[in-house]
C-alpha cells in the first residue's frame, strides 16, 4: 500500500498497540481480559503492521522461526509451571498448596503462579494469530 | 522417586505424550530425532500404562483418583483411573507403540514433504495424548474438550497426505465430527442444567435423584449424546465420512484412526452411559435395545459394504463400521460378560486393525497397487508382511488362540444371557462375513501366480511393528490372563457390582 498518512500514523499507533496488548496480559489475573484477549491484540498489532507495510516486512519482522518457538514453547510453559506442583509433592497445576506466595488480592503481583501462565498462554496466542494469518495470505497468492 | 512417580501416575501418563509433541514443530529439520522421540515416547507410555494396571490389579480395582491443583470435586477437576480407565490406556500405549515404530524412516514418502513428518508426528502424539486423557477424566466438560482435541488431530492426520482426495475426506470429516461435538457439547450442556455437576460421580448421583422431575430433559440428552459420539464412533447410519477418511490417510494414520481414535469416542460414549446415566436410567429409556439393534444393523451392513469394496483400504475400513457394531452392540447388554467381551474386543480390534490397515498399507506402498485383484503372489514377495495380515485376519474373524475370539466368545455369553437370540445369530453371521471379505485377500495373495518384478517386505522397523502386533494377537488370544481379569474389573465397575 502506498498510503503515507496511514503509514505515518500506524507507525505512532502500533507501538502503542502492541504494548496496550501486554498490559492486557500481564494484568490478566487483577483485571478485565486476560492472556488470551491480550494476545490477540498483540497479534493484531503484528497483523496490522504486515497489512499496511507488507507481507514480507511483516514476515522480516517476525519470521516463521520465531512463531513456531513461540507456538511451541508458550504452550510447553504452560505445562513446566504445572509440575511446580508436583516437584513440592502437591498434585499438578497446584499454585497456592504448592507454597507459592499470593500476594495482595488486587495487586499485579498476587495470584501465584496464575500470572506466569498467563504470559505463555499471551505468547502463544499471539503467534498463532499472526502464523494463521500469514498461512490465509500465502494461500491467496 | 517411585511414590512421586505412583501418586502423579494418571497425570505423567497424560502428559508425557503432549509435552513432546508441544516441541516437536520446532525440530522439523531433525526427523531422525522426532522419529526417536517419539518411539521412547511411547515406550515410556507403556511403561506407565503396565503399571498403572498392575497398581490397579493390585488393588482389586480400587480406583486412583487424582485431583487437578489440589481442588477436590466437585468443583476441581478429577481423574479417575479405575479399571476400566487403565484398561483403555493400556490399549493406547500398545497399540502407539507399533504405529510409531511403523512410521520411522518410512512417512516422508507417504506424507509428500519431509518438513510435514514433525507435524504428522505433533498431531500423533497430540491424538495419543488426547485419547489417554479421555480415558482416565472424570470429568464432562473435560471430556468434550478432549473429544475436540481428538478430532481436530484426526482431521490433521487425515489431511496429512498432500493430494486432493485427502483434502476432501479431510473436510468432510470435519464438518461431520463438528457436528458430532456440537451434539456432545448439547449432551453435557443438558445435564448440567439440570443436575448443575460436570463431576460424572456426583452428576450421576443427582440424576438419579432428580430425573423423574425432567424426564423429557434427560431423554433429549441420551439422544444428543448416543447421536453425537454415534458420528464421531461411525455407528452405522452416521458413518459416511469414515471410509473416505481412513482410506486416504497414510498407512499408520488410518491404523491409528481406525484402531485407537474410532474406540476413543466408543469409551467416551460408554463412560457417559454407564458412569453418568447409570444401567437402571439406561434401561427405563430403553437406550440398551437402541445399543443392541444399531450394532446389529452396524454388523450386518458394514460387512455387506466391506463386501462390495474392491480397494483393500477402503474394505479394511468398512470392515471397522461392522466391528464397532459389535462393540456398541457389547455396551447395550447390561451384563458382566457382555462388557467385558464388549471391551476386550475393543483392545483386540485396535491391535487387529492396526495390523491390518499397517501391513495393507506396506502392500500399497511397495507395490503402487490398491485393488484387492492386484495382489496375486504377494504372500511371496512380501512373507512378513502378508503373515501378519493373515494372522490379523484370522484374529477379526475370530478363530480360537486369537484375541478376536475371546472376545466375541464373551459377547456370545452375554448375549445368551439377555435370552434374546438375534444378537447371538449376528455374531455369528457377522464373523462369517468377515471371514467372506477378508479370505479372499489371502488366497489372492499366497495361491494366485506372483507376477514377474523384485518386491520386498518393507524396513527393519516396519517388519518389527508387524510381527509386535501379530504377537500380541496370539499372546491376547492364548494366554488372556490378567488382561481379561482386568475387563471384567472393569465390567463390574460400570455395572457397580464391586
Amino acid at each position: 500500500m502506498k498510503d503515507f498518512i496511514l503509514k505515518r500514523i500506524a507507525s505512532i499507533v502500533l507501538p502503542f498497540i502492541c504494548i496496550y496488548g501486554f498490559y492486557v496480559i500481564f494484568h490478566g489475573h487483577v483485571s478485565p481480559g486476560g492472556s488470551f484477549a491480550g494476545g490477540i491484540i498483540v497479534g493484531l498489532s503484528f497483523i496490522a503492521f504486515s497489512t499496511i507495510y507488507g507481507i514480507e516486512k511483516g514476515r522480516k519482522k517476525l519470521p516463521e522461526k520465531v512463531l513456531v518457538y513461540a507456538e511451541s514453547y508458550g504452550t510447553l510453559w504452560y505445562g513446566i509451571l504445572g509440575l511446580v506442583g508436583i516437584v513440592k509433592g502437591v498434585p499438578f497445576l497446584a499454585n497456592k498448596l504448592a507454597g507459592i506466595d499470593m500476594g495482595a488480592p488486587g495487586a499485579l503481583n498476587s495470584g501465584g503462579l496464575i500470572s506466569l501462565i498467563g504470559i505463555g498462554v499471551g505468547i502463544r496466542v499471539a503467534s498463532t494469530m499472526v502464523t494463521l494469518f500469514f498461512t490465509m495470505m500465502e494461500e491467496e497468492k | 522417586m517411585r511414590e512421586m512417580i505412583t501418586t502423579n501416575l494418571p497425570v505423567f501418563i497424560i502428559i508425557a505424550p503432549l509435552f513432546v509433541s508441544f516441541i516437536l514443530p520446532t525440530l522439523s529439520k531433525r526427523i531422525k530425532l522426532v522419529e526417536n522421540l517419539v518411539i521412547s515416547v511411547e515406550i515410556l507410555g507403556i511403561a506407565l500404562a503396565v503399571y498403572l494396571v498392575s497398581i490397579i490389579l493390585a488393588q482389586r480395582g480400587m480406583p486412583l483418583i487424582y485431583q487437578m491443583g489440589g481442588w477436590s470435586a466437585p468443583w476441581g477437576i478429577e481423574l479417575k483411573a479405575g479399571s476400566l480407565g487403565a484398561f483403555f490406556a493400556l490399549a493406547i500405549a500398545i497399540v502407539g507403540l507399533p504405529v510409531a515404530l511403523f512410521s520411522k524412516g518410512n512417512l516422508s514418502v507417504e506424507v509428500g514433504a519431509e518438513g510435514r513428518t514433525a507435524r504428522y508426528y505433533t498431531l500423533y502424539l497430540l491424538l495419543i495424548g488426547a485419547l489417554t486423557g479421555m480415558a482416565l477424566t472424570n470429568d464432562l466438560f473435560n471430556v468434550y474438550v478432549l473429544v475436540e482435541v481428538a478430532t481436530l488431530s484426526c482431521v490433521g492426520l487425515v489431511s496429512s497426505q498432500k493430494r486432493p482426495q485427502a483434502a476432501k475426506a479431510a473436510f468432510r470429516y470435519l464438518i461431520l465430527a463438528t457436528i458430532g461435538s456440537a451434539f456432545v457439547l448439547g449432551g453435557i450442556g443438558f445435564i448440567y442444567i439440570i443436575t448443575g455437576h460436570l463431576n460424572m460421580g456426583f452428576a450421576s448421583q443427582k440424576l438419579s435423584d432428580i430425573w423423574q422431575n425432567n424426564p423429557r430433559v434427560v431423554w433429549t440428552a441420551f439422544s444428543f449424546m448416543l447421536v453425537g459420539f454415534g458420528v464421531k464412533s461411525a455407528v452405522f447410519p452416521l458413518h459416511i465420512w469414515l471410509p473416505d477418511a481412513h482410506s486416504v490417510a497414510p498407512a499408520p494414520a488410518s491404523a491409528v484412526l481406525s484402531g485407537l481414535a474410532v474406540k476413543g469416542y466408543l469409551f467416551c460414549l460408554l463412560k457417559v452411559l454407564y458412569f453418568v446415566f447409570g444401567p437402571s436410567l439406561m434401561q427405563v429409556y430403553s437406550v440398551h435395545r437402541i445399543l443392541v439393534l444399531a450394532g446389529m444393523i452396524a454388523i450386518v451392513a458394514g460387512s455387506i459394504l466391506a463386501l462390495a469394496q474392491s480397494e483393500l483400504k477402503r474394505r479394511l475400513a468398512f470392515s471397522t463400521v461392522a466391528q464397532v457394531g459389535y462393540i456398541i452392540l457389547g455396551f447395550g447388554l447390561v451384563n458382566t460378560k457382555g462388557l467385558a467381551g464388549s471391551l476386550f474386543y475393543l483392545l483386540s480390534h485396535a491391535v487387529i486393525k492396526s495390523a491390518l490397515f499397517l501391513s495393507a498399507g506396506a502392500i500399497v506402498n511397495v507395490t503402487g497397487k490398491k485393488h484387492i485383484k492386484d495382489l496375486a503372489g504377494i504372500g511371496k514377495k512380501m512373507p512378513v508382511t502378508m503373515a501378519a495380515f493373515t494372522i490379523s485376519s484370522l484374529g477379526l474373524v475370530g478363530i480360537p488362540l486369537l484375541s478376536g475370539f475371546i472376545g466375541k466368545w464373551n459377547l456370545l455369553l452375554g448375549s445368551l444371557e439377555t435370552e434374546n437370540l438375534l444378537p447371538v445369530i449376528v455374531i455369528i453371521a457377522g464373523s462369517v462375513f468377515c471371514a467372506a471379505y477378508l479370505f479372499p485377500v489371502i488366497r489372492i495373495a499366497y495361491f494366485e501366480p506372483a507376477p514377474d518384478n523384485d518386491l520386498k517386505d518393507p524396513g527393519l522397523p516396519q517388519k518389527i511393528a508387524l510381527i509386535l502386533l501379530s504377537i500380541m494377537i496370539i499372546v491376547l488370544g492364548t494366554v488372556p490372563g490378567s488382561v481379561l481379569e482386568l475387563a471384567n474389573r472393569a465390567a463390574a465397575e460400570l455395572l457397580a457390582v464391586l
